[in-house]
Protein backbone atom coordinates (compact mmCIF):
# COMPACT_ATOMS: atom_id res chain seq x y z
CA UNK A 1 0.00 0.00 0.00
CA UNK A 2 1.23 3.46 -0.68
CA UNK A 3 1.63 6.31 1.62
CA UNK A 4 -1.06 8.33 -0.54
CA UNK A 5 -3.90 5.53 -0.19
CA UNK A 6 -3.05 4.77 3.53
CA UNK A 7 -2.82 8.81 3.84
CA UNK A 8 -6.40 9.23 1.86
CA UNK A 9 -8.09 6.50 4.40
CA UNK A 10 -11.22 7.09 6.01
CA UNK A 11 -12.30 10.31 3.52
CA UNK A 12 -8.96 12.25 3.90
CA UNK A 13 -7.99 12.08 7.39
CA UNK A 14 -4.59 10.05 7.60
CA UNK A 15 -4.66 6.69 9.43
CA UNK A 16 -2.31 6.33 12.29
CA UNK A 17 -0.26 3.95 9.56
CA UNK A 18 0.61 7.31 7.64
CA UNK A 19 1.32 8.79 10.47
CA UNK A 20 3.47 6.31 11.57
CA UNK A 21 5.36 6.68 8.17
CA UNK A 22 5.74 9.97 8.01
CA UNK A 23 7.00 10.49 11.37
CA UNK A 24 9.35 7.88 10.13
CA UNK A 25 10.73 9.71 7.23
CA UNK A 26 11.10 12.48 9.64
CA UNK A 27 13.23 11.08 11.75
CA UNK A 28 15.34 9.29 9.39
CA UNK A 29 15.41 13.21 7.92
CA UNK A 30 16.88 14.25 11.49
CA UNK A 31 19.30 11.53 11.66
CA UNK A 32 20.05 12.46 7.76
CA UNK A 33 21.27 16.11 9.13
CA UNK A 34 22.87 14.94 12.14
CA UNK A 35 24.73 12.90 10.16
CA UNK A 36 25.54 15.55 7.96
CA UNK A 37 26.32 18.08 10.45
CA UNK A 38 28.03 15.49 12.46
CA UNK A 39 31.67 17.68 12.07
CA UNK A 40 30.19 20.44 13.05
CA UNK A 41 27.44 19.37 15.60
CA UNK A 42 30.32 17.25 17.79
CA UNK A 43 32.31 19.45 20.28
CA UNK A 44 35.24 17.39 19.71
CA UNK A 45 36.87 14.91 17.11
CA UNK A 46 36.32 11.74 16.12
CA UNK A 47 38.20 9.17 18.67
CA UNK A 48 39.85 12.41 20.47
CA UNK A 49 41.01 10.91 24.29
CA UNK A 50 41.56 13.13 27.27
CA UNK A 51 38.81 15.40 26.00
CA UNK A 52 37.07 15.10 30.02
CA UNK A 53 37.30 12.99 33.45
CA UNK A 54 37.58 8.81 32.71
CA UNK A 55 34.07 7.25 33.07
CA UNK A 56 32.63 10.55 33.85
CA UNK A 57 28.49 10.00 34.19
CA UNK A 58 26.38 12.23 31.72
CA UNK A 59 26.84 15.76 33.41
CA UNK A 60 25.98 19.61 32.00
CA UNK A 61 29.56 19.35 30.79
CA UNK A 62 29.40 16.18 29.33
CA UNK A 63 25.43 15.22 28.51
CA UNK A 64 26.55 11.81 27.63
CA UNK A 65 29.23 11.30 29.73
CA UNK A 66 32.63 10.02 28.78
CA UNK A 67 34.08 6.76 27.84
CA UNK A 68 37.56 4.64 29.42
CA UNK A 69 39.39 6.63 27.33
CA UNK A 70 37.93 10.37 28.40
CA UNK A 71 35.91 10.62 24.95
CA UNK A 72 33.09 12.80 25.39
CA UNK A 73 30.47 10.19 24.41
CA UNK A 74 27.93 13.02 22.55
CA UNK A 75 30.59 13.17 19.91
CA UNK A 76 31.56 10.04 19.67
CA UNK A 77 27.91 8.67 19.26
CA UNK A 78 27.67 11.10 16.50
CA UNK A 79 30.41 10.14 14.99
CA UNK A 80 29.58 6.70 14.95
CA UNK A 81 25.98 7.51 14.31
CA UNK A 82 27.77 8.89 10.86
CA UNK A 83 30.05 6.00 10.29
CA UNK A 84 26.78 3.45 10.53
CA UNK A 85 24.60 5.15 8.03
CA UNK A 86 27.85 6.31 5.88
CA UNK A 87 27.93 1.96 5.73
CA UNK A 88 24.29 1.14 5.75
CA UNK A 89 23.67 3.09 2.43
CA UNK A 90 25.45 1.68 0.33
CA UNK A 91 24.59 -1.92 1.97
CA UNK A 92 20.74 -1.12 1.16
CA UNK A 93 21.98 -0.34 -2.47
CA UNK A 94 23.26 -3.75 -2.62
CA UNK A 95 19.93 -5.52 -1.20
CA UNK A 96 17.57 -3.25 -3.71
CA UNK A 97 19.75 -4.47 -6.82
CA UNK A 98 20.59 -7.98 -5.45
CA UNK A 99 17.98 -8.67 -3.94
CA UNK A 100 14.31 -7.23 -5.06
CA UNK A 101 15.67 -6.27 -8.58
CA UNK A 102 17.36 -9.34 -9.33
CA UNK A 103 14.55 -11.69 -7.60
CA UNK A 104 11.79 -9.13 -9.85
CA UNK A 105 13.56 -10.29 -13.12
CA UNK A 106 14.02 -13.83 -12.24
CA UNK A 107 11.18 -14.81 -11.45
CA UNK A 108 9.89 -13.83 -15.26
CA UNK A 109 12.91 -16.23 -16.65
CA UNK A 110 12.40 -19.52 -17.76
CA UNK A 111 10.00 -21.42 -15.21
CA UNK A 112 13.01 -24.37 -14.95
CA UNK A 113 15.40 -21.59 -14.53
CA UNK A 114 13.20 -19.32 -12.27
CA UNK A 115 12.14 -22.13 -9.88
CA UNK A 116 16.54 -23.35 -9.66
CA UNK A 117 17.50 -19.95 -9.26
CA UNK A 118 14.62 -19.45 -5.98
CA UNK A 119 15.92 -23.10 -4.91
CA UNK A 120 19.38 -21.59 -4.95
CA UNK A 121 18.02 -18.36 -3.03
CA UNK A 122 16.02 -20.34 -0.44
CA UNK A 123 19.04 -22.30 0.62
CA UNK A 124 21.05 -19.04 1.37
CA UNK A 125 17.97 -17.87 3.46
CA UNK A 126 17.59 -20.67 5.51
CA UNK A 127 20.83 -19.36 7.32
CA UNK A 128 20.85 -16.65 9.65
CA UNK A 129 21.65 -13.54 7.60
CA UNK A 130 24.17 -12.37 10.80
CA UNK A 131 26.60 -15.92 10.40
CA UNK A 132 25.67 -15.14 6.64
CA UNK A 133 27.81 -11.32 6.71
CA UNK A 134 30.03 -13.13 9.26
CA UNK A 135 31.09 -15.27 6.96
CA UNK A 136 31.36 -13.30 3.70
CA UNK A 137 33.43 -10.78 5.33
CA UNK A 138 35.62 -13.99 6.28
CA UNK A 139 35.90 -14.71 3.04
CA UNK A 140 37.01 -11.59 1.80
CA UNK A 141 38.10 -8.21 4.12
CA UNK A 142 36.19 -5.89 6.76
CA UNK A 143 36.53 -3.36 4.23
CA UNK A 144 33.40 -5.97 2.46
CA UNK A 145 31.49 -5.40 5.64
CA UNK A 146 28.40 -3.39 3.84
CA UNK A 147 28.64 -5.01 0.74
CA UNK A 148 28.54 -8.42 2.93
CA UNK A 149 25.42 -7.17 4.92
CA UNK A 150 23.87 -6.06 1.72
CA UNK A 151 24.63 -9.55 0.15
CA UNK A 152 23.41 -11.20 3.53
CA UNK A 153 20.04 -9.39 3.58
CA UNK A 154 19.33 -10.27 0.22
CA UNK A 155 18.14 -13.81 -0.03
CA UNK A 156 15.03 -12.45 2.20
CA UNK A 157 14.35 -9.59 -0.11
CA UNK A 158 15.04 -11.95 -3.27
CA UNK A 159 12.38 -14.09 -2.47
CA UNK A 160 9.71 -11.67 -1.62
CA UNK A 161 10.55 -10.17 -4.25
CA UNK A 162 10.51 -13.14 -6.52
CA UNK A 163 6.94 -14.11 -5.04
CA UNK A 164 5.49 -10.83 -5.44
CA UNK A 165 6.32 -10.76 -9.56
CA UNK A 166 5.41 -14.22 -9.53
CA UNK A 167 1.75 -13.00 -8.78
CA UNK A 168 2.14 -9.91 -10.89
CA UNK A 169 2.84 -12.22 -13.82
CA UNK A 170 -0.79 -13.97 -13.11
CA UNK A 171 -2.17 -11.03 -12.71
CA UNK A 172 -5.18 -9.98 -15.04
CA UNK A 173 -3.19 -7.28 -17.14
CA UNK A 174 -0.83 -9.99 -17.30
CA UNK A 175 -3.26 -12.26 -19.33
CA UNK A 176 -4.58 -9.49 -20.89
CA UNK A 177 -1.27 -7.92 -22.09
CA UNK A 178 0.26 -11.54 -23.32
CA UNK A 179 -3.57 -12.26 -25.14
CA UNK A 180 -2.88 -8.98 -27.16
CA UNK A 181 0.76 -9.97 -28.04
CA UNK A 182 2.74 -7.83 -26.28
CA UNK A 183 6.18 -9.33 -25.38
CA UNK A 184 7.34 -10.68 -22.22
CA UNK A 185 10.41 -8.12 -21.67
CA UNK A 186 8.25 -5.17 -22.60
CA UNK A 187 5.55 -6.60 -19.88
CA UNK A 188 8.29 -7.17 -17.48
CA UNK A 189 9.50 -3.58 -18.42
CA UNK A 190 6.31 -2.31 -17.11
CA UNK A 191 6.28 -4.37 -14.03
CA UNK A 192 9.22 -3.63 -13.07
CA UNK A 193 8.51 0.50 -13.59
CA UNK A 194 5.29 0.19 -11.28
CA UNK A 195 6.60 -2.25 -8.79
CA UNK A 196 9.42 0.13 -8.23
CA UNK A 197 7.81 3.48 -8.61
CA UNK A 198 5.10 2.42 -6.20
CA UNK A 199 7.49 0.34 -3.36
CA UNK A 200 10.97 1.44 -3.96
CA UNK A 201 10.82 4.12 -0.91
CA UNK A 202 9.70 1.37 1.90
CA UNK A 203 11.48 -1.19 0.24
CA UNK A 204 14.36 1.18 0.71
CA UNK A 205 13.63 2.01 4.22
CA UNK A 206 12.42 -1.97 4.87
CA UNK A 207 15.92 -2.87 3.51
CA UNK A 208 18.03 -0.16 5.28
CA UNK A 209 16.65 -1.37 8.65
CA UNK A 210 17.69 -4.70 7.33
CA UNK A 211 21.68 -3.92 6.81
CA UNK A 212 21.70 -2.08 9.70
CA UNK A 213 20.83 -4.58 12.25
CA UNK A 214 22.98 -6.47 10.50
CA UNK A 215 25.96 -4.37 10.17
CA UNK A 216 25.84 -3.16 13.42
CA UNK A 217 25.90 -6.85 14.58
CA UNK A 218 29.15 -7.82 13.05
CA UNK A 219 30.59 -4.56 13.80
CA UNK A 220 29.49 -5.52 17.47
CA UNK A 221 31.44 -9.00 17.14
CA UNK A 222 34.40 -7.23 16.06
CA UNK A 223 33.87 -8.10 11.64
CA UNK A 224 32.73 -4.08 10.59
CA UNK A 225 34.32 -1.32 11.70
CA UNK A 226 37.96 -1.32 12.19
CA UNK A 227 39.80 1.22 15.09
CA UNK A 228 39.89 4.08 15.19
CA UNK A 229 36.73 4.29 12.90
CA UNK A 230 33.90 3.60 14.75
CA UNK A 231 30.27 2.82 14.10
CA UNK A 232 27.75 2.01 17.16
CA UNK A 233 27.85 -1.72 17.13
CA UNK A 234 31.73 -1.30 17.65
CA UNK A 235 31.21 1.77 20.27
CA UNK A 236 29.01 -0.88 21.97
CA UNK A 237 31.11 -3.61 22.08
CA UNK A 238 34.17 -1.44 23.44
CA UNK A 239 31.70 -0.57 26.36
CA UNK A 240 30.93 -4.44 27.26
CA UNK A 241 33.66 -4.99 29.97
CA UNK A 242 32.42 -1.73 32.16
CA UNK A 243 28.96 -1.02 31.13
CA UNK A 244 27.48 -2.66 34.22
CA UNK A 245 29.16 0.46 36.47
CA UNK A 246 29.25 2.88 33.82
CA UNK A 247 25.43 2.08 31.97
CA UNK A 248 25.86 5.69 29.77
CA UNK A 249 29.16 4.23 27.42
CA UNK A 250 26.31 1.34 25.85
CA UNK A 251 23.08 3.22 26.29
CA UNK A 252 23.77 6.16 23.84
CA UNK A 253 25.18 4.38 21.13
CA UNK A 254 22.60 1.63 21.92
CA UNK A 255 19.24 4.35 21.76
CA UNK A 256 20.98 5.89 18.57
CA UNK A 257 20.98 2.99 16.75
CA UNK A 258 17.68 1.69 18.32
CA UNK A 259 16.09 4.96 17.05
CA UNK A 260 18.12 4.69 13.18
CA UNK A 261 16.02 1.14 13.05
CA UNK A 262 13.17 2.22 14.64
CA UNK A 263 12.69 5.29 12.11
CA UNK A 264 13.66 3.17 9.18
CA UNK A 265 10.98 0.04 10.16
CA UNK A 266 8.18 3.07 10.67
CA UNK A 267 9.39 4.64 7.22
CA UNK A 268 8.70 1.29 6.02
CA UNK A 269 5.13 0.62 6.79
CA UNK A 270 5.97 -2.67 8.75
CA UNK A 271 3.92 -3.92 11.18
CA UNK A 272 5.10 -4.42 14.99
CA UNK A 273 7.18 -7.24 15.12
CA UNK A 274 7.44 -7.76 11.26
CA UNK A 275 10.86 -8.55 10.00
CA UNK A 276 12.79 -6.37 8.17
CA UNK B 1 -1.06 -35.86 3.05
CA UNK B 2 1.36 -38.41 1.74
CA UNK B 3 1.89 -36.43 -1.40
CA UNK B 4 2.30 -32.99 0.65
CA UNK B 5 5.06 -34.47 2.40
CA UNK B 6 6.82 -35.86 0.27
CA UNK B 7 6.94 -33.39 -1.77
CA UNK B 8 7.60 -30.93 0.89
CA UNK B 9 10.59 -33.68 2.31
CA UNK B 10 11.96 -33.68 -1.58
CA UNK B 11 12.01 -29.85 -1.38
CA UNK B 12 13.77 -29.96 1.74
CA UNK B 13 16.08 -32.98 0.75
CA UNK B 14 17.16 -30.76 -2.31
CA UNK B 15 17.85 -27.87 -0.13
CA UNK B 16 20.03 -29.98 1.88
CA UNK B 17 22.02 -31.17 -0.55
CA UNK B 18 22.40 -27.78 -1.80
CA UNK B 19 23.38 -27.20 1.68
CA UNK B 20 26.22 -29.59 1.47
CA UNK B 21 27.71 -28.48 -1.93
CA UNK B 22 27.91 -24.97 0.00
CA UNK B 23 29.33 -26.30 3.22
CA UNK B 24 32.06 -28.76 1.12
CA UNK B 25 32.96 -25.77 -0.99
CA UNK B 26 33.66 -23.62 1.72
CA UNK B 27 35.51 -26.44 3.75
CA UNK B 28 37.94 -26.91 0.33
CA UNK B 29 39.00 -23.50 0.97
CA UNK B 30 40.96 -25.18 4.04
CA UNK B 31 43.28 -26.66 1.40
CA UNK B 32 46.37 -25.27 0.94
CA UNK B 33 45.80 -25.34 -3.12
CA UNK B 34 42.52 -24.10 -2.93
CA UNK B 35 43.44 -20.83 -4.26
CA UNK B 36 45.79 -22.11 -6.62
CA UNK B 37 42.93 -21.90 -9.65
CA UNK B 38 39.98 -23.38 -10.36
CA UNK B 39 40.94 -26.58 -10.84
CA UNK B 40 42.52 -27.36 -7.57
CA UNK B 41 39.38 -25.63 -6.00
CA UNK B 42 37.32 -28.15 -7.88
CA UNK B 43 39.41 -30.89 -6.85
CA UNK B 44 39.79 -29.54 -2.99
CA UNK B 45 35.81 -29.65 -3.13
CA UNK B 46 35.50 -33.22 -4.42
CA UNK B 47 37.46 -34.18 -1.50
CA UNK B 48 35.32 -32.25 1.01
CA UNK B 49 32.21 -33.73 -0.42
CA UNK B 50 33.81 -37.49 -0.29
CA UNK B 51 35.08 -36.38 3.17
CA UNK B 52 31.66 -35.51 3.99
CA UNK B 53 30.05 -38.81 2.49
CA UNK B 54 32.27 -40.24 5.07
CA UNK B 55 30.89 -38.00 8.33
CA UNK B 56 34.69 -36.95 8.15
CA UNK B 57 34.91 -32.76 8.30
CA UNK B 58 38.81 -32.41 8.41
CA UNK B 59 40.61 -31.11 11.10
CA UNK B 60 40.90 -27.64 12.67
CA UNK B 61 43.60 -25.58 10.99
CA UNK B 62 44.22 -23.82 14.84
CA UNK B 63 43.93 -27.17 17.03
CA UNK B 64 44.26 -30.27 15.07
CA UNK B 65 41.38 -31.69 16.57
CA UNK B 66 38.61 -33.37 14.27
CA UNK B 67 36.09 -30.95 13.46
CA UNK B 68 33.41 -33.27 13.85
CA UNK B 69 34.87 -34.04 17.90
CA UNK B 70 34.66 -30.08 17.91
CA UNK B 71 31.05 -30.33 16.55
CA UNK B 72 30.27 -32.94 18.99
CA UNK B 73 31.59 -30.83 22.13
CA UNK B 74 30.26 -27.60 21.14
CA UNK B 75 27.05 -28.07 19.11
CA UNK B 76 24.91 -29.99 21.82
CA UNK B 77 25.51 -26.67 24.18
CA UNK B 78 24.07 -24.59 21.12
CA UNK B 79 21.13 -26.94 20.54
CA UNK B 80 20.64 -26.53 24.11
CA UNK B 81 20.31 -23.00 24.53
CA UNK B 82 18.12 -22.71 21.58
CA UNK B 83 15.62 -25.32 22.97
CA UNK B 84 15.63 -23.72 26.16
CA UNK B 85 14.78 -20.62 24.17
CA UNK B 86 12.36 -22.03 22.21
CA UNK B 87 10.71 -23.05 25.36
CA UNK B 88 10.70 -19.59 26.53
CA UNK B 89 9.70 -18.09 23.22
CA UNK B 90 6.87 -20.34 23.19
CA UNK B 91 5.84 -19.46 26.76
CA UNK B 92 5.72 -16.08 26.14
CA UNK B 93 5.49 -15.35 22.72
CA UNK B 94 2.00 -17.33 21.95
CA UNK B 95 0.18 -15.54 25.26
CA UNK B 96 1.50 -12.39 23.86
CA UNK B 97 0.56 -13.14 20.37
CA UNK B 98 -3.08 -14.06 21.15
CA UNK B 99 -3.16 -11.10 23.64
CA UNK B 100 -1.81 -8.71 21.73
CA UNK B 101 -3.06 -10.31 18.31
CA UNK B 102 -6.10 -7.98 17.69
CA UNK B 103 -8.40 -5.74 19.32
CA UNK B 104 -7.78 -2.54 21.43
CA UNK B 105 -4.77 -4.75 23.27
CA UNK B 106 -2.84 -4.43 20.22
CA UNK B 107 -3.18 -0.62 18.84
CA UNK B 108 -2.06 0.06 22.57
CA UNK B 109 0.72 -2.35 22.55
CA UNK B 110 1.76 -1.25 19.28
CA UNK B 111 4.46 1.51 20.14
CA UNK B 112 6.10 -0.91 22.35
CA UNK B 113 5.65 -3.82 20.10
CA UNK B 114 7.47 -1.30 17.24
CA UNK B 115 10.25 0.10 19.55
CA UNK B 116 10.93 -3.53 21.10
CA UNK B 117 11.24 -5.11 17.61
CA UNK B 118 13.69 -2.53 16.77
CA UNK B 119 16.54 -2.83 19.12
CA UNK B 120 18.86 -5.48 18.16
CA UNK B 121 19.44 -8.46 20.23
CA UNK B 122 22.67 -7.82 21.55
CA UNK B 123 21.05 -4.64 22.95
CA UNK B 124 18.40 -6.16 24.59
CA UNK B 125 21.30 -9.28 25.85
CA UNK B 126 23.26 -6.36 27.44
CA UNK B 127 20.21 -4.39 28.86
CA UNK B 128 18.96 -8.11 30.25
CA UNK B 129 22.43 -8.39 31.83
CA UNK B 130 22.39 -4.75 33.36
CA UNK B 131 19.04 -5.40 34.87
CA UNK B 132 20.03 -8.86 36.44
CA UNK B 133 23.09 -7.37 37.82
CA UNK B 134 22.31 -3.95 38.83
CA UNK B 135 18.41 -4.37 39.93
CA UNK B 136 18.30 -8.46 40.38
CA UNK B 137 22.12 -9.44 41.69
CA UNK B 138 22.18 -11.88 39.52
CA UNK B 139 25.81 -13.09 38.77
CA UNK B 140 26.85 -12.41 34.94
CA UNK B 141 28.95 -14.53 32.97
CA UNK B 142 32.11 -13.45 32.70
CA UNK B 143 35.16 -15.49 31.34
CA UNK B 144 35.10 -17.90 28.74
CA UNK B 145 32.79 -20.27 27.57
CA UNK B 146 32.41 -23.53 30.38
CA UNK B 147 34.67 -22.39 32.99
CA UNK B 148 32.52 -18.77 33.62
CA UNK B 149 30.14 -21.67 35.03
CA UNK B 150 27.08 -21.77 31.99
CA UNK B 151 25.23 -25.79 32.38
CA UNK B 152 22.53 -26.72 30.74
CA UNK B 153 21.01 -28.31 33.27
CA UNK B 154 21.57 -26.04 36.48
CA UNK B 155 21.65 -27.86 40.05
CA UNK B 156 20.78 -25.15 42.12
CA UNK B 157 19.49 -21.67 42.08
CA UNK B 158 22.71 -19.77 41.45
CA UNK B 159 23.37 -21.42 38.18
CA UNK B 160 19.65 -20.96 37.23
CA UNK B 161 20.12 -17.50 37.50
CA UNK B 162 23.52 -17.56 35.34
CA UNK B 163 21.93 -19.07 32.54
CA UNK B 164 18.56 -17.88 32.55
CA UNK B 165 20.17 -14.87 30.63
CA UNK B 166 21.22 -16.27 27.79
CA UNK B 167 18.44 -18.21 27.23
CA UNK B 168 16.14 -15.08 28.17
CA UNK B 169 18.33 -13.17 25.12
CA UNK B 170 17.23 -16.31 23.07
CA UNK B 171 14.02 -16.89 23.88
CA UNK B 172 12.74 -13.35 23.55
CA UNK B 173 14.02 -12.89 20.12
CA UNK B 174 12.62 -16.31 19.51
CA UNK B 175 9.29 -14.97 21.22
CA UNK B 176 9.21 -12.03 18.85
CA UNK B 177 9.16 -14.36 15.97
CA UNK B 178 6.34 -16.45 16.93
CA UNK B 179 3.99 -13.91 17.78
CA UNK B 180 4.92 -12.23 14.73
CA UNK B 181 3.37 -16.00 13.18
CA UNK B 182 0.87 -15.68 15.12
CA UNK B 183 -0.19 -12.15 14.36
CA UNK B 184 0.06 -12.78 10.76
CA UNK B 185 -2.09 -15.93 10.52
CA UNK B 186 -4.35 -14.00 12.91
CA UNK B 187 -5.07 -11.44 10.39
CA UNK B 188 -5.20 -14.32 7.60
CA UNK B 189 -7.72 -16.22 9.79
CA UNK B 190 -9.83 -12.95 9.63
CA UNK B 191 -10.23 -12.40 6.46
CA UNK B 192 -11.38 -15.76 5.56
CA UNK B 193 -14.72 -15.50 3.70
CA UNK B 194 -15.73 -18.74 5.51
CA UNK B 195 -16.57 -16.99 8.65
CA UNK B 196 -19.67 -15.50 7.50
CA UNK B 197 -20.98 -18.37 5.87
CA UNK B 198 -20.42 -19.97 9.79
CA UNK B 199 -22.27 -17.06 11.22
CA UNK B 200 -25.00 -17.49 8.20
CA UNK B 201 -25.05 -21.06 9.63
CA UNK B 202 -26.01 -20.30 13.27
CA UNK B 203 -22.58 -21.19 14.76
CA UNK B 204 -21.56 -18.56 17.58
CA UNK B 205 -18.34 -16.30 17.13
CA UNK B 206 -16.35 -18.75 20.30
CA UNK B 207 -17.62 -21.91 18.59
CA UNK B 208 -16.19 -20.36 15.04
CA UNK B 209 -12.72 -19.10 16.79
CA UNK B 210 -12.39 -22.34 19.03
CA UNK B 211 -13.08 -24.72 16.25
CA UNK B 212 -11.56 -23.05 13.08
CA UNK B 213 -9.80 -20.14 13.59
CA UNK B 214 -7.18 -21.18 16.56
CA UNK B 215 -6.39 -24.66 14.18
CA UNK B 216 -5.53 -22.21 11.40
CA UNK B 217 -3.37 -19.99 13.45
CA UNK B 218 -1.35 -22.74 15.08
CA UNK B 219 -0.71 -24.02 11.80
CA UNK B 220 0.52 -20.58 10.58
CA UNK B 221 2.86 -20.79 13.50
CA UNK B 222 4.23 -24.40 13.02
CA UNK B 223 4.33 -23.19 9.02
CA UNK B 224 6.76 -20.17 10.16
CA UNK B 225 8.31 -22.51 12.20
CA UNK B 226 12.00 -22.36 10.36
CA UNK B 227 11.87 -18.56 10.35
CA UNK B 228 11.60 -19.03 13.94
CA UNK B 229 14.46 -21.26 14.33
CA UNK B 230 16.52 -18.76 11.79
CA UNK B 231 15.99 -16.24 14.54
CA UNK B 232 16.77 -18.28 17.87
CA UNK B 233 20.24 -19.27 16.12
CA UNK B 234 21.03 -15.93 14.64
CA UNK B 235 20.35 -14.74 18.75
CA UNK B 236 22.47 -17.61 19.99
CA UNK B 237 25.11 -16.46 18.44
CA UNK B 238 24.95 -13.20 19.71
CA UNK B 239 24.00 -14.57 23.27
CA UNK B 240 27.03 -17.17 23.08
CA UNK B 241 29.26 -14.05 22.43
CA UNK B 242 27.79 -11.12 25.06
CA UNK B 243 27.92 -14.45 27.88
CA UNK B 244 30.90 -15.81 27.11
CA UNK B 245 29.20 -19.36 26.23
CA UNK B 246 31.31 -21.75 24.77
CA UNK B 247 29.09 -22.95 22.19
CA UNK B 248 28.83 -23.71 18.41
CA UNK B 249 27.70 -20.23 17.61
CA UNK B 250 30.54 -18.46 19.88
CA UNK B 251 32.91 -21.08 17.62
CA UNK B 252 31.85 -20.40 14.11
CA UNK B 253 32.18 -16.79 14.99
CA UNK B 254 35.92 -17.49 15.94
CA UNK B 255 36.54 -19.89 13.52
CA UNK B 256 35.62 -17.15 11.18
CA UNK B 257 37.60 -14.70 12.45
CA UNK B 258 40.60 -17.17 12.12
CA UNK B 259 39.68 -18.55 8.82
CA UNK B 260 39.58 -22.22 10.15
CA UNK B 261 37.07 -23.17 7.58
CA UNK B 262 37.19 -26.88 8.24
CA UNK B 263 35.25 -25.83 11.60
CA UNK B 264 33.37 -23.65 9.79
CA UNK B 265 32.02 -25.75 7.40
CA UNK B 266 30.14 -28.25 9.77
CA UNK B 267 28.58 -25.58 12.21
CA UNK B 268 26.92 -24.06 8.50
CA UNK B 269 25.80 -26.89 7.74
CA UNK B 270 24.47 -27.96 10.51
CA UNK B 271 22.38 -24.72 11.15
CA UNK B 272 20.99 -24.99 7.52
CA UNK B 273 20.04 -28.60 8.14
CA UNK B 274 18.11 -28.12 11.36
CA UNK B 275 16.45 -25.07 10.30
CA UNK B 276 15.24 -26.62 6.89
CA UNK B 277 14.16 -29.75 9.05
CA UNK B 278 12.49 -27.91 11.48
CA UNK B 279 10.35 -25.81 8.40
CA UNK B 280 9.39 -28.99 7.11
CA UNK B 281 8.36 -30.76 10.46
CA UNK B 282 6.76 -27.49 10.68
CA UNK B 283 5.14 -27.53 7.36
CA UNK B 284 3.64 -31.10 7.73
CA UNK B 285 2.58 -30.73 11.33
CA UNK B 286 0.71 -27.59 9.78
CA UNK B 287 -1.13 -29.39 6.93
CA UNK B 288 -3.47 -31.43 8.75
CA UNK B 289 -4.73 -28.50 11.01
CA UNK B 290 -5.35 -26.11 7.66
CA UNK B 291 -7.03 -29.01 6.61
CA UNK B 292 -9.28 -29.22 9.03
CA UNK B 293 -9.74 -25.71 10.26
CA UNK B 294 -10.07 -23.92 6.73
CA UNK B 295 -12.34 -26.39 5.06
CA UNK B 296 -15.48 -26.36 7.36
Amino acid sequence: MTMATTASARGGVPSLHALLRIAGWIGLGLIAVAVSLSDFLATAPANATAIGPLLAPPSADFRFGTDILGRDMLSETLHALSATVRSALPATVVTLLVGALFGFVAARLPRSLALTLRSLVGILASLPALLLAVLVIGLTTRDWAAVAAGLSAAPFTFVRAFDRARIEERATHSEYARATGISASTLLRRDLVYEFSDTILSSAARALAAVTLILSTVSFLGFGAVPPHRDLGLMIAAAKPYFLQAWWTAAFPAAALTLLILFARLAAGLDEGERA
Amino acid sequence: MLRFVLREAGRTGLGLVGAVLLAAAISALAAPDAGSGAWHFLVAWGHALDGFAHLDFGHSAMTGVPAGEELERRLPLTLGLVLEGFAVALIVGIPVGFLFGAGPARRAAAPLVQVLSAAPIFCAGLALAFVAANLLHWPVPRGTGVASGLTLMPKDARELETLLLPVLTVGLSGAAAAQLALRRAGAESARQPWRTQLRRMGLGAWEIETVFGVPQIFAGLLSDLGEVMLALFSAAAVAEWVFNYAGAADLFVKSVALHDWAIVSPILLSFAGLTMIAGLIGRCAAYPLVATGAAP
